[in-house]
């Protein structure tokens, strides 16, 4: 459980809020502004690269008093961010698939660190082959390095989860870095309707600035920042096990953390967002499909179709993705008796969808302590960018349907794969 | 803490007799060509001439010359008051209306340093010439020196050293005395990134959260040092708070796989000073090579091959060093330079320029630092192997800003042959004559390249 100590300032009558026409990536910007960072750190990358535009631009308009370096690669964003950090700046910055990958070594670091660092992941897909779309397979790749990972469904959530993002990561019972990922193409430019909230009322939201408690290198109280620790036979080990721990404990602090700021969210802007776990349909459903991002809204609309035609079908999208919402789900899968989980990035060495992975381990769980197994199987689409239509999102449905009756396949369905 | 003076050295081993500093002096002190009455005086031993081996050479003169001792027994056994030591400059003055020729003074000194001269029937000495003596320019040999550098002493023996003593570096390197040094001019308004290489495994960012550093201090990743200290510079700057942003990081992060970052922190100008700890090598994890390792090095990962004995090939490194300080000058940044242990005054005066620079722009000094581990000499001999680069040219002295391009601040007009150099060492020691005339073509095309920097600098 969380041990949050989230303050609740008062929540006054909400300002009527501007609505406007804008692009994920414009929509991501632009929360940035409203959560008023010292320091960010940009290099393009497709589709990342109108995110750090829009920005620049904010920042050279004068709507955004930040630093702004223009690095020479991500590798130094990250690494320009993690000085700005243990200076005590409110930090933040953009990447996507090559990109991250490059980022790697600070990346890792950053969370070991404990640095309350924003960064969107604006989703590509691997390469090789080449291929500049999007997909999950860069966030999915890093899931085991200990940021917080948040996934977006449409732009508005885009916007107000960024500056959401930054109360998170700098909670004191969390201090980690967060990734707000948005689907690469479908999200970064997709461009819809959205309430841009008033300043001042993100203003208390966000409470006062209070970033500089993380000061860590200061010549008014010196100390070493990250000294090695020993090897084997000392008190390195030990030293490290504990550190190692307060990461992960940082890392379940999160979950209640992240469930508190979007309640307070909702309560101050009107719009409200399951924080870890959306259940669509589900509480007379008999089997699930299981979504994450962009997807979700024509899994939505195929959903509502099979109802309509007397099927009982639900829907579970995974909005925090890490830390992995393991209670949660646990709640929302028993509820139903079969489950599909549409993946759009692959695993490797499971020749199945990697949150169909992480999903395995929570079906033990339910195994074990409710004493229901559950079938379930994996399905694979969008890959590089592509659709994953309603068309496609019934194919899954029936599949998924037939696992109450028959046998569950252990190999994945590809979706696309002869579109 | 007590004074310290400057003093004329003697080398004897460059010493070839020849006389010019006493006709130097001569000149400057009576107006004369009379070497007898010059207050320097070399003085042949035995039957040893210039010509003479190179070994009977080395001891064959012997220098007589005021020493200005901190304790000068010619101004104790002096009955009459006429020689006193000034505590500034540390010279002993002589005062002609007090003295009254006893000459117990030229029997005090042991140095022969105050003798009478018979043209004025007075004692005579030397005085250094107001801290500009006429013998050490004269010299063509180089065997005089001017030591000034207790004018360092004085100036930041008091400050506070902002290493705790103990730090674990091997015996006899000089990367402490470097960064003792740096930090003690950097003062202790200073955030400091150590990457990983020796600096850090000697101490500087500790050990399960202990540290020898009074100064905040970080261990940057290897590759990324000069990017992360820049977001530290910067954050500080928009607090409204004056901070020293320095790196001391090892050659082999800087010139490979942390290059991208330091050039991409020179370009953007970032107000820091990055110090280079050039030992030639990834010193700290075995002594691999690296980009800035020299040709015919061994290291570890440059072996000598198995035939080498035999008279085959394959012997240390096969590539020249990279140029990491031209290539910085070629950044345009607001300062660069190059520095050794063993010239202290140049570094000092270049770590000032270099401080000043990095408070408007990307500041750059390269430190080149024999290492007694990698390098293969004795511990004690770390200095000498510093300055022995210098001397042969394979290591040159300069600074670079924009506004004044490229200049040597310790020329080298008559370096001795790289041999000199590269047999002080035993990572040298397998090089075939051709690997030796390779290194030794290099230092003079070295030599030529950078002169160009500096005549295109000056209009030459």
């Amino acid at each position: 459980m969380s041990t949050t100590t989230l303050e609740k300032p008062a929540v006054g009558a909400p300002t009527k809020q501007k609505v406007m026409l804008c692009e994920g990536n414009e929509a991501a910007a632009l929360g940035v502004a409203l959560a008023r960072p010292d320091m960010v750190a940009v290099y393009p990358i497709t589709p990342q690269s109108s995110l750090v535009e829009h920005v620049a631009k904010l920042i050279a308009d004068g709507r955004m008093d930040a630093d702004i370096v223009d690095a020479e690669g991500e590798h130094s964003v990250l690494s320009v961010l993690q000085g700005g950090a243990l200076a005590g700046a409110r930090t933040y910055t953009a990447t996507c698939g090559p990109g991250l990958a490059f980022m790697f070594e600070p990346y890792f670091r950053t969370s070991g660190m404990r640095l309350p660092i924003v960064m969107s992941i604006v989703t590509r897909d691997g390469i090789t082959p080449q291929c500049v779309w999007g997909g999950h397979q860069d966030a999915m790749t890093v899931r085991e390095v200990g940021w917080v990972q948040i996934y977006c469904e449409t732009v508005q959530e885009v916007l107000d989860t960024t500056v959401m993002a930054f109360r998170i990561a700098e909670d004191h019972d969390v201090m980690l870095p967060v990734n707000i990922c948005l689907d690469g193409n479908y999200l970064s430019y997709g461009t819809s309707r959205v309430e841009l909230p008033e300043q001042s009322d993100v203003d208390a939201f966000m409470g006062a600035k209070d970033v500089n408690w993380h000061v860590a290198l200061d010549p008014m109280k010196p100390m070493a920042v990250d000294p090695l620790t020993g090897g084997s036979g000392g008190k390195g080990p030990a030293t490290f096990v504990r550190y190692r721990k307060s990461q992960c404990r940082g890392m379940q602090n999160a979950l209640g953390v992240i469930e508190a700021v979007h309640a307070e969210w909702a309560s101050r802007f009107g719009r409200s967002y399951a924080p870890l776990v959306e259940e669509y349909r589900l509480d007379d459903a008999e089997f699930a499909i299981m979504t994450l991002g962009s997807m979700t809204g024509a899994a939505k609309d195929a959903v509502d179709e099979a109802r309509e035609a007397g099927r009982k079908v639900g829907l579970i999208k995974i909005k925090t993705f890490s830390p992995f919402p393991v209670e949660a789900l646990m709640r929302a899968l028993s509820k139903v008796r079969a489950l599909g989980v549409v993946d759009r990035s692959v695993g490797f060495r499971w020749n199945c969808g990697p949150m169909y992975q992480e999903v395995l381990g929570v079906l033990y769980r339910l195994a074990r302590e409710a004493g229901t197994v559950l079938p379930a199987m994996s399905f694979i689409g969008g890959l590089a960018g592509a659709d994953i239509t309603i068309g496609h999102f019934h194919r899954v449905i029936d599949a998924t349907e037939r696992l109450l009756d028959g046998p569950a396949p252990n190999e994945p369905v590809w979706l696309n794969e002869n579109d | 803490m007590g004074r310290a003076y400057s003093t004329i050295a003697f080398d004897p081993a460059k010493c070839d007799g020849c006389g010019d500093c006493m006709m130097a002096c001569a000149q400057a002190k009576t107006g004369t060509s009379d070497t007898a009455r010059s207050r320097i005086q070399i003085v042949g031993r035995g039957n040893a001439t210039k010509d003479a081996t190179e070994d009977a050479t080395e001891n064959a003169f012997e220098l007589a010359l005021c020493r200005q001792c901190a304790d000068p027994k010619c101004v104790t056994v002096c009955p009459a008051g006429a020689l006193a030591k000034d505590g500034a400059s540390g010279v002993i003055g002589w005062d002609a209306s007090k003295c009254v020729d006893c000459l117990l003074c030229t029997v005090g000194c042991a140095y022969g340093g105050i003798a009478l001269e018979q043209a004025t029937g007075h004692v005579a000495k030397c005085d250094t010439c107001d801290g500009r003596p006429a013998c050490v320019p004269a010299c063509p040999k180089g065997a005089l020196t001017y030591v000034t550098t207790a004018k360092i002493y004085n100036e930041v023996g008091d400050w506070e050293d902002l290493f705790a003593p103990g730090l674990a570096g091997c015996q006899g390197c000089n990367t402490e005395l470097l960064m003792r040094h740096t930090l003690r001019r950097v003062g202790p308004d200073t955030v400091l990134a150590t990457p990983p290489g020796c600096v850090p495994g000697m101490g500087s960012v500790g050990f399960n959260g202990t540290t020898g550093t009074k100064v905040p201090v970080f261990h940057p990743l290897l590759t990324n040092t000069a990017a992360m200290l820049a977001g530290v510079k910067r954050q500080f700057k928009r607090m409204g708070r004056e901070v020293t942003a320095l790196a001391i990081a090892g050659d082999g992060g800087a010139s490979d796989v942390g290059f991208q970052s330091l050039s991409g922190a020179a370009e953007r100008g970032e107000q820091m000073l990055f110090m280079v700890v050039d030992n030639e090598g990834y010193m700290n994890t075995g002594m691999q090579r690296s980009s800035c390792t020299p040709y015919g090095a061994w290291t570890s990962t440059t072996p000598i091959g198995a035939g080498c004995a035999a008279g085959q090939p394959a012997q240390g490194k096969t590539q020249d060093a990279k140029n990491l300080p031209l290539i910085m000058v070629n950044h345009r940044c607001a300062y660069v330079a190059t520095a050794s242990t063993a010239y202290m005054e140049d570094l000092y005066a270049k770590l000032e320029r270099a401080i000043e620079a990095s408070k408007t722009g990307f500041a750059y000094v390269h430190v080149y630092s024999p290492c007694t581990t990698g390098w293969r000499f004795a511990s004690d001999q770390n200095m000498e192997v510093a300055r022995k680069a210098v001397e042969t040219n394979f290591v040159m002295l300069w600074e670079f800003t924009p506004g004044e391009g490229l200049n040597f601040t310790r020329p080298v007009d008559d370096p001795l042959p790289v041999t000199d150099y590269l047999k002080a060492m035993g990572r040298f020691r397998h090089l075939s004559p051709a690997q030796i005339e390779h290194i030794q073509g290099k230092v003079v095309e070295n030599a030529k390249f950078v002169q160009r920097f500096s005549e295109q600098a000056h209009g030459g």
